[in-house]
């Protein structure tokens, strides 16, 4: 290998950079996720869902922030085994559709006057694609392919 | 004693299943996760409202009373997935310097738990009388926040203690 990434040369190195990963994800998923109960009716009833979705939204964003960016250092260690792993196309899949659906259509779905129903279809839309992320994510462990 | 207990509990069927099995460990393993997602951003959610950080336009009150609950389930689930986990390889589990780290982790969350009980968590609506929230929720935030991202770390370093020899699974 002409130049060494730095990061496999210390074992402790994606470990700890898995940990800010989670602490990541969980922070943006988790407080997306509040909101999506949220439409779909539980949780915090005196304030409207805009309130809840406004007051988490930045912390929702340096989540999501610190996620991909220590996920963009994981992916630097192994390239071709991520390129290689379906489960890691799908993750990404799942992942551009979660990030475009949450700044377009999540967006306009916490706005007033948006029927009921279609908030809960777009909560459930939301959920479904962020616990793809997680499972994704989890199952990229499970096959190792690499170049032969 | 305590690890011939382990020995029997791991060496369960639905526990021998679930080591050998090839993806329904992956299943149990993301639901916890997603657990933690879920869990973990209600306790930030929590903490940054009682540091005065964010929900501000709230009452202390509401929130913490909004998020008790489904702080619990939440919680139960991740610990039940966890203790599945666990199971199937309890007397490696027992071995593994993280899993005690992560134990005493939850020990040192119990006790928290019973400290601020009384003046925090079971009494929101007196935190709501002052202008900023009195220093004691800011501390119960703030030691909340910290035991929980150790007890994160501890949980993603467990997998990397590597196996030991001598195992006794069936």
């Amino acid at each position: 290998m002409l130049i060494e990434n730095p990061l496999s040369t210390s074992p402790s190195s994606f470990p700890i950079l898995e940990c800010f990963h989670i602490a990541g994800f969980a922070l943006s998923i988790g407080m997306t996720a509040l909101v999506d109960f949220r439409l779909l009716g539980f949780g915090l009833q005196k304030q409207p869902p805009a309130q809840i979705a406004r007051a988490f939204d930045w912390w929702m964003f340096g989540g999501l922030i610190v996620a991909v960016f220590s996920g963009l250092l994981l992916f630097s260690t192994d390239p071709d085994m991520y390129y290689l792993n379906w489960f890691f196309l799908i993750k990404m899949v799942c992942l551009v559709l979660a990030i475009v659906f949450n700044y377009t259509i999540h967006r306009r779905a916490v706005t007033p006057g948006l029927s009921p129903a279609a908030g809960r279809a777009v909560a459930f839309v939301s959920l479904a694609l962020w616990v793809s992320v997680i499972f994704g994510g989890i199952f990229i462990a499970v096959i190792r392919p690499g170049l032969t | 004693m305590l690890i011939s207990f382990l020995i029997w509990l791991q060496n369960l069927e639905p526990f021998t299943e679930l080591r050998s099995s090839g993806y329904v460990y992956p299943v149990v393993l993301a639901l916890h996760v997603t657990a933690i997602s879920l869990f973990g951003a209600m306790i930030v959610a929590t903490d940054l409202r009682l540091l005065g950080w964010a929900l501000r336009d709230g009452s202390i009150a509401d929130v913490v009373d909004w998020l008790r609950w489904p702080k619990r389930i939440g919680f139960l689930l991740a610990a039940t997935c966890g203790f599945l986990l666990f199971s199937s390889k309890a007397e490696e589990y027992y071995y593994n310097p993280f899993f005690r780290i992560k134990i005493l982790l939850f020990t040192l969350v119990a006790v928290h738990a019973m400290v601020f009980r009384k003046s925090v968590y079971g009494s929101p609506a007196e935190l709501d009388l002052g202008a900023q929230p009195p220093a004691r929720a800011k501390l119960a935030a703030g030691l909340s926040l910290f035991l929980w991202l150790a007890i994160l770390c501890a949980g993603r370093a467990i997998g990397y203690v590597a196996g030991r020899p001598g195992m006794h699974f069936k």
